[in-house]
């Protein structure tokens, strides 16, 4: 009775685990069908533009990247930054249905769309160097922001101190201008959050912000402008590196301001960022890693779109200090990046 | 029926009034040829317009294909560029998979692509391709899938550059791509390096107004088209291929169309103009409408002034027409009103004038009648006189008693003849020879009577004059007065001379005797009175001289008439005047 009750039994068990193995087999075979050979896989970096410099870093490393990944790369972006022009590219990858993109942007509703939109299209993205939070990306990969600005305003102390100007006086006030890309984007906002916090205690006030559009030409013109109209300020912080890409003559209000004595930290380290550095313009700079951006960025994204591996939500790359120390090192280990 | 019925329509307009006749005059000449006119001008500017659409769709194709040629040949320019250094380097290290030193190059082309956009409108990217399909361009680099992309190529007429047809290109946007080879000098791999122009380009060079159904197209050789307003159609085999795109005017979703065409060699691309035949006729439509709006403007203004003019012209000649036929019937006070100084208005002031003229003429015939029946009865009075009679006759039968019977047949002969010719059958007028002969059978019979007391003379010099007609019993009164009041009171031989004779266009009678002669003052009174400058109440004094004169200027007018010159005791001459020329 019994085994004949166990033989009912174990043949219930017997059908069971064949219904679920069966089942199991057709769903990896239907995971095999999907997952996709690395030559097939394409996924975009799209930059805020083409006429910043500071992306060829990135550029450089995701191509290489690429290369020992065996897949395909996209470089696209318009060639000055243009948001609509930009979602109109990222729009262009969507509907040729690339397997991920790595972005630039901004947390604004027009990019969150668009960026929410692949994502439901099936098209894995990520952002870099300038986040999204708001939207549906799958992470962010770039440096703390909040921390590289607070960095900067360290710096900022140490030359103040190296130069014997008290930024503790109470009598004084040293009067400062940042110049940003636009209000609103995120990594450049907590830049300024962590430089502001950090002299929060300090003779350090801000007298203007300008804004530059995330424009190459245009933060030239207008730091040339500003200083022409204020050549008493004190110090300037340039949230990013626009105007950097210059050579020094082409700056001559900045030159005559800084041999006057005027002091100006920023973000971002290039070639030609650390040849004004070398040239006395430029006293501190806080640097991001845009190679690590670029193949890290591709690498974490291919891992999650082959082989879904799921990343951390945000990716640090670090920074990276420009003083006086190591100054002439940096020299020799950055490239110029234009054609001479 | 038919026949019966217009006979009857026609029976019912009455053609035979002047005033039918001037309007349907005044119709035909108005109508015949404004319509005639009309219709060749609308003709001539349809046909214009037509010569007008085609010369202008043909000039906007022929433009259109210049500027599409210019600007091809701009992009073709540009594709055909020598060796670049820096394309060159970026080939040779992208080959390399050398990333580090490539990344300025790139950068490099990725700013003159994009300085070569700004300058050239319509120009969407600029690219080059290479053999593995890797892509650099104003956008940045990429792959394309370049079997699909060398399928869409096909080569211009001389075969140096490529050109595809419309299509999505890698960042969605509606292009043609123009494509060329690019051999660079340090690679052994060439390159593909094309333009993306943007179809509104194409829009742009065909964005001339022609109108709201019309529009411009255009296609390969093949007939697939490159370029269309319905941007469905762009990539769909064209209706309109006939082995070409030849000029006619086609049917098309039941439209009409004037199809003008004209072909680029340089993109091997037909520009085709497709104006709507509606749209060309609606403007002759307008042209018509107006034609027929004119014409029917200007015939009513013909008929009213074919009325108005036929009706001012008729109604005066129907006036005259009844007035006329009231005179006809004998009513001589009439008289036509007529104003203005046109024929019209002539011909009547002429009726009016002829009216008074034929009751002045009536008068004066009946004042005549009235004398000359006066001057019968005196002259027959004075003829059946009985002692002219008798002594007549009684001279006869002496005659015959002295057996002369040649004389006495001669005096009964002469006498017959006088009163023959008193009579002349009751004719007023008379010829002058039988007035001569009237005057010679008195002169005879008197000379005989009264013993042959006196000769006399019949003189007459122009012979032509004795044909000529004068009133009758102008000479003979005149000769009697001669001889009784001239010859038979005095007792020497008398004379009597009758001469006649013609000088300008009057002919002349003198009747000139050797009598008794009158004295001065009484020719003078004489004169007078026949001259009107004196008047007398005696209607017997002077009767035979007045009586002649006044016929005679009734018949002749003032300037004829008779004159009396006399020496007293030595001759009489009476002179008689017919001005011909104041003849009635």
């Amino acid at each position: 009775m019994f085994f004949s009750k166990n033989r009912i039994l174990f043949f219930l068990i017997l059908s069971v685990i064949f219904v679920l193995s069966l089942t199991m087999t057709a769903a990896a075979e239907n995971d095999q069908q999907k997952a996709k050979s690395s030559e097939e896989i394409t996924i975009a970096y799209v930059p805020r533009s083409l006429d910043n410099p500071i992306f060829l870093d990135a550029f450089e490393h995701a191509q290489e990247k690429a290369i020992d990944l065996g897949i395909n790369i996209e470089w696209v972006a318009p060639f000055a930054y243009n948001a609509e022009a930009q979602i109109n590219i990222i729009e262009s990858l969507i509907a040729r249905n690339v397997d991920g993109m790595v972005v630039s942007v901004n947390n604004t509703p027009e990019y969150i769309e668009v960026i929410n939109k692949a994502v439901e299209k099936g098209i894995a993205v990520a952002t870099f160097d300038a986040d999204a939070p708001d939207s549906k990306r799958l992470f962010h990969i770039g440096i703390d922001n909040y921390e590289a600005g607070k960095v900067t305003a360290e710096g900022l102390l140490e030359v103040l101190e190296s130069k014997n100007i008290d930024y503790n006086s109470k009598n004084k006030q040293l009067k400062t201008m940042i110049m940003t890309g636009v209000r609103g984007a995120l990594n450049l906002d907590r830049r300024i959050n962590g430089f502001l916090d950090k002299v929060e205690n300090t003779n350090i006030g801000v007298q203007d912000i300008v804004e530059n559009q995330d424009s190459v030409n245009l933060s030239v013109e207008l730091l040339e402008q500003y200083l022409q109209k204020n050549p008493d300020i004190d110090i300037i912080f340039f949230v990013g590196g626009w105007p950097f890409y210059v050579p020094a003559e082409a700056l001559p209000n900045f030159q005559r301001w800084a041999k006057n004595g005027g002091v100006a930290v920023g973000i971002d380290i290039f070639y030609d960022a650390l040849l004004l550095q070398e040239r006395g313009l430029l006293h501190y700079l806080v640097g991001q890693d845009m190679a690590t951006m670029g193949s890290k960025g591709l690498s974490t994204l291919y891992n999650y779109i082959k082989y879904g591996i799921k990343p951390d939500e945000y990716i640090e790359t670090g920074l990276q200090i420009a003083n006086e120390k190591n100054l002439q090192r940096l020299l020799q280990t950055h490239r110029p990046w234009r054609v001479k | 029926m038919f026949n019966n019925l217009i006979k009857k329509l026609f029976n019912r307009i009455e053609i035979h009034t002047i005033r039918t006749k001037l309007i349907i005059s005044f119709l035909v000449i108005g109508l015949l040829p404004i319509l005639l006119f009309g219709l060749l001008s609308f003709n001539i500017y349809r046909g214009a317009i037509n010569d007008r659409i085609s010369d202008y769709s043909q000039e906007m194709v022929n433009r259109m294909e210049r500027d599409l040629e210019d600007y091809i040949s701009e992009i073709e320019r540009f594709l055909s560029r020598e060796q670049d250094f820096y394309i060159n380097q970026f080939i040779k290290l992208t080959q390399a998979n050398d990333f580090r030193n490539n990344r300025k190059y790139a950068f490099r082309i990725w700013e003159d692509f994009n300085n070569l956009k700004q300058m050239k409108p319509g120009l969407e990217d600029i690219a080059i391709t290479f053999q593995d399909g890797r892509r650099i361009s104003s956008y940045g680099t990429f792959n394309i899938d370049l079997e699909a992309f060398k399928a869409k190529m096909y080569p211009n007429l001389s075969g140096d550059i490529y050109i595809t047809p419309p299509y999505k290109s890698y960042f969605q946007q509606e292009v043609i791509t123009i494509v060329s080879s690019y051999y660079p000098e340090i690679a052994e791999e060439n390159v593909l390096i094309s333009a993306d122009i943007d179809l509104d380009v194409l829009a742009n060079l065909t964005d001339f107004n022609l109108g709201k159904k019309s529009y411009f197209l255009i296609a390969d050789q093949n007939g697939d088209i490159i370029y269309h307003p319905e941007k469905e159609k762009i990539g769909e085999r064209s209706l309109l291929y006939n082995d070409g795109f030849p000029d006619r005017k086609i049917s098309l979703n039941g439209e009409q169309y004037l199809l003008t065409s004209t072909f680029s060699k340089s993109t091997g691309w037909y520009i085709i103009s497709m104006a709507s035949a509606d749209e060309v006729e609606a403007e002759l439509n307008y042209i018509t409408e107006l034609t027929i709006y004119m014409t029917g403007t200007i015939l009513l203004l013909i008929i009213l002034l074919a009325l108005y003019l036929s009706s001012s012209l008729s109604r005066p000649i129907q006036k005259l027409q009844e007035l006329t036929h009231r005179a006809s019937e004998n009513d001589l006070s009439v008289k036509i009103d007529i104003s203005g100084d046109d024929e019209i208005a002539e011909l009547g002031q002429s009726f009016n004038k002829m009216i008074r003229r034929i009751n002045k003429l009536m008068e004066q015939n009946v004042k005549e009648q009235k004398l000359l029946r006066q001057l019968e009865m005196q002259s027959l009075d004075n003829q059946i006189k009985p002692h002219f009679i008798y002594n007549t006759l009684d001279l006869i039968i002496g005659l015959l008693e002295n057996k002369d019977f040649d004389r006495a047949t001669h005096m009964v002969e002469a006498l017959g003849k006088f009163f023959r010719l008193s009579l002349s059958h009751g004719k007023e007028m008379v010829l002058i020879r039988n007035e001569i002969k009237h005057v010679k059978n008195y002169l005879f019979i008197q000379q005989f009577r009264h013993g042959e007391e006196y000769e006399y003379i019949i003189d007459i010099e122009d012979l032509e004059i004795m044909d000529k007609h004068i009133p009758k019993l102008i000479l003979q009164p005149i000769v009697e007065n001669s001889i009784y009041h001239g010859l038979l009171p005095t007792e020497k031989k008398g004379l009597i001379i009758v001469k006649g004779y013609r000088e300008d266009k009057n002919i002349y009678f003198k009747i000139v005797d050797n009598g008794a002669g009158i004295s001065a003052a009484k020719v003078k009174e004489i004169n007078k009175i026949l001259t009107g400058e004196l008047e007398t109440n005696d209607q017997q004094k002077y009767f035979g001289l007045r009586n002649v004169d006044q016929r005679l200027k009734l018949m002749y007018g003032g300037s004829s008439g008779l004159t009396v010159e006399s020496i007293k005791g030595e001759k009489t001459v009476v002179t008689i005047r017919i001005d011909q020329r104041g003849g009635r």
